[in-house]
């Protein structure tokens, strides 16, 4: 038995420590810790503020997910204060949501992911001439031709498409080989490029993705535009609650928003949708369908136990989430629950208002959190949830200088959410899992077009590796899958409420905030919501409760926290830990798989690591006045 | 990992032309905001200088510094991370992870020490011995100590990394603060912003490229060129301030015609960044532009001075600028003198704060 550390794991947000005990045998995996190893408090820096700011201060959990924060932010002040937002508002947060997503799942496939498939070392070996025709056979053959949203096109033809000529992998080739030669490997550095699984693709493959990994580093910036336009920047775009800060006006050339501006936007989305059909979807699904021919369909997580997701994108503007109209509205109903996906125990159960409320529904437990509740043993809901902080540090070690942690104790800032008492995965492959199942069981009457493009996606890609989505959704090849297409589906939802838009402004209106409760005096004397978000990376739900006009509480469960959460005593592991316990891995020392595994999931360890109560005590204070300088006070 | 190669080797390398790099230069010197009569100085520093080791530590972040950082236009992310500086290092784009990838930190550091450049993003984690920010199994204190050591430069990318950021708001649940404690007697570069703008953040590093030295910097640290202005004096709605015109409420008039945001709580009059100028995404837009007031987050502490739809002169001594607009439009048209006078009630300002500081100790936050 060999305890095997990955700490840091790069490429991800955040700071993550993996632990696993293998078998140096057979390559099991006998046990795994997921443990998050940095915290923040930053719901304690919520108490007291405006809920007005709020969505300011929150959104600083992510700045890779910048904007899933703030949305859900809004969404849940609103929520308490009873403002129905106008509808330009609603259609210019959509685009910002699936803009965020078209990006940040970019961003995870070539730059936090890539590395992981595909070797700079490898590409070496290519053949610039086969490398050209393999893109070509890419195209042919991998290329999604799915029905999108069938808007009105602004574009002759898609802009960015793959170059194919031998003359350029070869000076792709010579670039990677100067900087191989140089000794100077920068960000190619010290990964485990020898490990055997980077022999699974020819080289050609990997020429292909690492140029196309070059390309997007300086491509990916035009697919949040939108940010920039409608909320000032990126990352970190700003946001109103009651609407968007962002002004419409067709009479004023110094207007946020006009024709120019609305121009920069479409053009960004036209990129977006180029570069996903034409970069993103073709290589996912050459590189996946290399995996699944070679028999690697482990890494399922909890995709076959339990995956949760809460529902996407209001087609118009709603009347609150706390008394269900936000469920009512949806363009992608993925709010539900399916357990047991793939044998014949499935089951889907619709996720609603009342399940965000139920203290039955959604608790949490701190058995090996550093945490500690008054009653050993129990599992709280969000609203009731206790915080005492509890570090006890490594099993072996010190404070300080970890050697191995306490799998049997306590060993990450996550707490463990739970749903009905069992452990769950979200992200992009619950969503469409979910949506799969509904459909199948007859649950999803008239689907919109959305979910048709998903149901449709979801066939073509079986199809394509000829697999039924039993077999390839709950597995981490699915995983990473499901993200490319969920990328594809934004981009589409990117411009279906872009030409929402349009359309609402050429009717004459150009409402973007609704002022009627900015005023303190107008807003209950306590009051408490909810919002929701499917996040890029899942299920993302804040909860707020105002009194006397300031937040008394404020709570957050993200996605990350579902996933890479600490085992449960009752329920077992998360959807981390089980992944790796299902992973086989070829070389103790170069755990390649596990990484590869972990990362399937896009982990985000700063959204992940909050815990869920604003009655913290004052520890010390660090002033930082450029005029008094900075000091510590003890 | 001996050999480091200079600006022009990089672009004989690529098979890139003489005219080519100079233009490269040219783009440069007019990217860290230098005259032209600085183009010569930029060239003969590109070609004689070595490019530099980057090591990009991560603290209590959200990681959007990083992000910011690979938004760049000019440079291009790809130009700049694989051919002006070798980025050794860096928890976000790094393929490297675990035992080999901390062993690579290390060896890094031994093999340029007192030549690379350390980029921190993040603030120190002080409470408890920083246990609440580990990486790689020991404090990300530590890390910083060590890796501050043999640094020829020391980066402060962002908010957190200047002066402890949104973790360090009140109640500063972590004690966490700005690296500038604990560093040793290091020059710091600082690069305020939540985050800074992309092309600030990649231009500091090229002045650090090719001059092989610190970019000028302030009093508190920040390089000139960028951080020089008030978002205020750059910004293009100021006319509408001069004139006193102003937005009173979201969406109204005021705000569809992209008038002054200053009654709404903007903070450019105290703010110094370049959202004005340079602009985020290559002069595409800022907050201002976009209709949303400044929060200032370029400024230390700028998190305990909320609501943020507070007007500035409900701090100081200006008074409401209902009552006092076409005084202070008269004052501004001067401009040197209204500067004097934002500086003295900024100051004054910050001197109430910080004798109402013992209000704070209560764990509120006003």
């Amino acid at each position: 038995m060999k305890h095997v550390v990955v700490d840091p794991v790069t490429r991800i947000e955040g700071h993550l420590r993996v632990e696993m005990q293998i078998d140096e045998g057979t390559g099991k995996v006998i046990d795994a810790i997921s443990s998050g190893t940095a915290w923040r408090g930053l719901e304690l820096v919520m108490k007291d503020r405006d809920p007005r700011d709020a969505w300011a201060y929150i959104q600083r959990i992510c700045g890779v997910c910048t904007t899933a924060h703030a949305l859900a932010s809004v969404r849940a002040v609103e929520d308490a204060f009873g403002i129905k937002i106008p509808k330009n508002a609603n259609y210019i947060r959509n685009i910002m949501a699936a803009s965020l997503t078209v990006q940040d799942h970019l961003v995870h496939f070539y730059h936090l992911h890539a590395l992981d498939w595909v070797s700079p070392l490898e590409a070496l070996a290519a053949d610039p001439v086969a490398t050209a025709n393999l893109q070509t056979t890419v195209l042919n053959a991998y290329k999604l031709n799915v029905t999108g949203y069938p808007g009105i096109s602004t574009e002759a033809y898609p802009k960015d498409f793959p170059k194919s000529t031998p003359q350029y992998y070869a000076t792709v080739q010579a670039k990677i080989k100067a900087i191989v030669d140089s000794k100077q490997l920068g960000i190619f550095a010290a990964q485990w490029w020898d490990h055997p699984d980077y022999k699974l693709l020819p080289p050609e493959v990997h020429l292909m993705a690492v140029a196309h990994y070059l390309e997007m580093l300086d491509k990916h910036r035009e697919l949040v535009a939108p940010h920039v336009i409608f909320g000032g920047k990126n990352p970190h775009p700003h946001y109103l609650v009651g609407g968007m800060p962002c002004s419409i006006s067709m009479d004023d050339g110094n207007a946020p928003v006009n024709t120019d501006r609305l121009a920069i936007v479409d053009r960004s989305i036209n990129t977006g949708r180029t570069l996903i059909n034409n970069y993103y979807i073709p290589d996912l699904l050459a590189i996946g369908s290399a995996y699944v021919k070679a028999g690697r369909v482990d890494g399922g997580g909890l995709a076959k136990k339990c995956v949760v997701a809460f529902g996407a994108y209001p087609i118009e503007e709603y009347n609150g989430t706390t008394n269900g109209g936000f469920f009512k509205k949806l363009l992608v109903r993925c709010n539900g629950v399916v357990e047991n996906f793939g044998t014949p125990n499935v089951k889907f159960i619709e996720f609603n208002q009342e399940d965000l409320q139920s203290p039955d529904t959604i608790s949490e437990s701190v058995d090996h959190a550093w945490y500690e509740y008054d009653k050993q043993g129990a599992s709280l809901h969000p609203w009731e949830g206790e915080t005492k902080e509890h570090f006890t540090g490594p099993k072996d070690g010190t404070p300080t200088m970890w050697k191995e942690l306490n799998a049997g104790g306590k060993y990450s800032w996550l707490k463990t959410p739970k749903w009905h008492g069992k452990l769950a995965e979200v992200g992009p492959l619950a969503r469409y899992i979910v949506i799969y199942q509904r459909n199948k069981m007859g649950l999803l009457p008239d689907p919109t077009w959305a979910e048709q493009m998903m149901l449709q996606q979801i066939d073509m890609v079986s199809k394509l590796l000829n697999v039924q989505p039993e077999v390839w959704m709950p597995t981490m090849v699915g995983r990473v899958a499901t993200r490319g297409l969920d990328c594809q589906l934004s981009a589409e939802i990117s411009k279906f409420f872009f030409d929402k838009l349009i359309t609402n402004i050429k009717s004459g209106d150009t409402a973007v905030a609704n002022m009627e409760k900015w005023e303190p005096s107008t807003w209950p004397k306590e009051c408490k919501g909810v919002g929701v978000y499917e996040a890029p990376r899942g299920a993302l739900s804040h909860w707020v409760n105002i009194k006397d006009g300031k937040i008394s509480n404020y709570q957050c469960i993200v996605p990350t926290t579902w996933n890479a959460c600490p085992r449960d005593d009752k329920a077992g592991h998360g959807a981390f830990e089980q992944s790796m316990i299902e992973t086989h891995v070829q070389i103790p020392d170069k755990p390649l798989e596990i990484v590869k595994v972990v990362r399937s999931f896009d982990p985000c360890m700063a959204c992940a690591t909050h815990f869920y109560n604003a009655k913290g005590e004052k520890i010390q204070t660090v002033t930082t006045d450029p005029y008094t300088g900075t000091h510590v006070e003890k | 990992m001996e050999k480091r190669e200079t600006m022009w080797e990089s672009y004989r390398r690529r098979g890139l032309s003489r005219r080519t790099f100079i233009k490269g230069c040219v783009a440069l010197t007019s990217l860290m905001g230098l005259s032209s009569g600085m183009v010569s100085k930029v060239v003969e520093a590109a070609e004689t200088k070595q490019l530099p080791v980057v090591i990009w530590i991560h603290g209590h972040e959200c990681t959007g510094c990083d992000e910011s950082f690979i938004r760049s236009a000019a440079p291009l992310a790809s130009d700049l991370i694989l051919n002006n500086v070798a980025l050794e290092y860096d928890h976000l784009l790094s393929a490297g992870s675990g035992e080999p990838f901390e062993e690579h930190l290390e060896k890094t550091i031994q093999a340029y020490n007192g030549k690379y450049i350390l980029a921190v993003e993040g603030a120190v984690a002080t409470k408890g011995s920083g246990i609440y920010c580990m990486s790689g199994g020991h404090p990300f204190l530590e890390t910083l100590q060590r890796a501050a050591k043999g640094a020829a430069a020391i980066i402060a990318y962002g908010t957190c990394a200047v002066s402890g950021g949104i973790q360090s708001a009140a109640p500063n649940p972590t004690g966490s603060a700005g690296i500038g404690h604990f560093i040793g007697a290091k020059d710091v570069v600082n690069v305020p912003g939540c985050p800074p703008i992309p092309e600030v953040m990649t231009g500091v590093v090229m002045h650090v490229a090719l001059f092989g030295k610190l970019p000028p910097l302030d009093s508190q640290g920040r390089p000139k060129q960028f951080y020089g202005n008030r978002i205020h004096d750059t910004c293009y709605r100021r006319p509408f301030f001069d004139a006193g015109l102003f937005a009173d409420s979201y969406d109204d008039a005021g705000s569809k015609a992209g008038w002054c945001l200053y009654k709404l709580g903007c903070r450019g009059p105290e703010t110094y960044n370049s959202c004005g100028n340079i602009r985020w995404f290559q002069g595409m837009s800022y907050p201002v532009q976009s209709g949303a007031p400044c929060i200032g987050c370029a400024n230390a502490n700028f998190w305990n001075q909320g609501p943020f739809s507070d007007r500035l002169p409900k701090y100081g001594p200006l008074g409401d600028i209902d009552k006092i607009g076409a005084g202070l439009a008269v004052a501004t048209t001067a401009g040197v003198a209204a500067h004097g006078v934002l500086s003295v009630y900024q100051r004054s300002r910050r001197d109430a704060e910080a004798a109402e500081s013992d209000e704070v100790k209560g764990g509120e936050d006003k």
